[in-house]
């Protein structure tokens, strides 16, 4: 008997998770439950750690704190001076999408940042956050950033286009990124369990291969997190020092 | 217990506190160690991507373009190149060092807070 292979089946959305809260145009989908779990979750464990603050910290404060100051030393490495006013900014942005990639991870849940829609959400958001600093922070100097100094007038022509491309690119680049790991990296635990389930007694390899992939894949999913704060980090940075 | 004996309580717990600290400072490399495979790690997730993309989406804004204009094939192969360069442009940049993300600014140019911040990172790091 063979096991149908549907690798892509566990993205669907409203099927996986039988929850359904209303099924409306604006449903309340599996995608948006998990989200609902990743900030109640993020909000939960700060205030939960933050309750009961000691000096020396239980487990929950450690944990925390060890968010607080990895994100606080990202912002400081990164944007440096005036960085610190988008540290709630970033610290939401590196704990949710930490979060939903994590929780993406536990069986049978689903993995909110795998569609691309959330994920150019979130680009987009960091876009023009950065986009309209720059512009308040600058005003039209900001548009210098196109502009390369000490470069030939004749070649302008050419690479204020290519700067410009390059620069609208970011809200893609950023959120194929995060969009295409997470989907990949489910796509193959999901082929590979398939094909454990379908070899029979030869299931021990491609099951073996699965628990190294649940190993990479956990990796993956806090570094997309950083890789996307870190980010946004030098993007605002770009946007805060500009000269 | 140093060997003339501190005069009293307040200033032994000066020179733990000193001792403590510069044992921290000591350890310190190995958790620098630690973010540097990271930041290399998360460097090199970074940057694999970014060609790819920037050709898929100029080509596409190409395509768009002659799609409203009627100007095929143009569009498509001036977006095409113009993305390869702008693609190309996005990894140089990410390459040529994770402090300068964009702008025409050389890690040997003058620079805002970032560079300042960035020497202080390196100095953790040696």
């Amino acid at each position: 008997m063979a096991i149908e292979l549907r690798p892509l089946e566990q993205f669907t959305i409203e099927r996986i998770i039988p929850i359904h809260i209303g099924g409306l145009d604006l449903s309340y989908t599996n995608a948006a439950l998990m989200m609902t779990i990743a900030v109640v979750s993020v909000t939960a464990l700060m205030v939960i750690a933050t309750r009961s603050a000691a000096l020396v910290p239980g487990r929950w404060q450690s944990v925390a704190e060890m968010l607080y100051e990895f994100v606080a030393d990202m912002v400081d490495s990164n944007i440096g001076q005036g960085g610190r006013q988008f540290f709630p900014f970033i610290f939401t942005l590196f704990a949710f999408i930490l979060f939903a990639n994590l929780l993406g991870m536990i069986p049978y849940s689903y993995t909110t940042t795998s569609q691309i829609i959330v994920t150019f959400a979130l680009a987009a958001v960091v876009f023009i956050l950065v986009t309209t600093i720059g512009i308040i922070r600058h005003g039209f100097h900001f548009l210098g950033l196109f502009v390369p100094h000490g470069v030939p007038k004749v070649l302008l022509l050419l690479l204020v286009p290519i700067e410009l491309l390059s620069y609208f690119i970011r809200p893609f680049t950023l959120s194929i990124r995060l969009f295409a790991n997470m989907l990949a990296g489910h796509t193959m635990l999901a082929i590979f369990g398939g094909f454990a389930a379908s070899v029979g007694i030869f299931a021990f390899f491609p099951a073996a291969i699965n628990v190294l992939l649940v190993g990479l894949e956990f990796l993956v999913a806090v570094l997309q997190a950083y890789v996307f704060a870190i980010l946004t980090c030098l993007y605002l940075s770009e946007a805060i020092h500009l000269h | 217990m140093s060997e003339r004996g501190p005069p009293d309580p307040l200033a032994r717990l000066g020179e733990r506190i000193d001792k403590a600290r510069a044992e921290r400072i000591r350890s310190q490399p190995t958790a620098s160690d630690r973010s540097a495979l990271q930041q290399g790690m998360g460097f090199g997730f970074r940057i694999g991507i970014e060609l790819v993309v920037a050709i898929g989406v100029a080509t596409a804004l190409g395509w768009a373009i002659d799609h409203w204009l009627g100007t095929r094939p143009w569009g498509i192969i001036v977006l095409f190149f113009l993305g390869v360069a702008a693609g190309m442009l996005n990894v140089y940049r990410a390459v040529s060092g994770i402090s300068t993300p964009a702008g025409y600014r050389r890690p040997g140019q003058d620079g805002a807070g970032i560079r300042q911040g960035q020497g202080a990172w390196d100095d953790d790091e040696n």
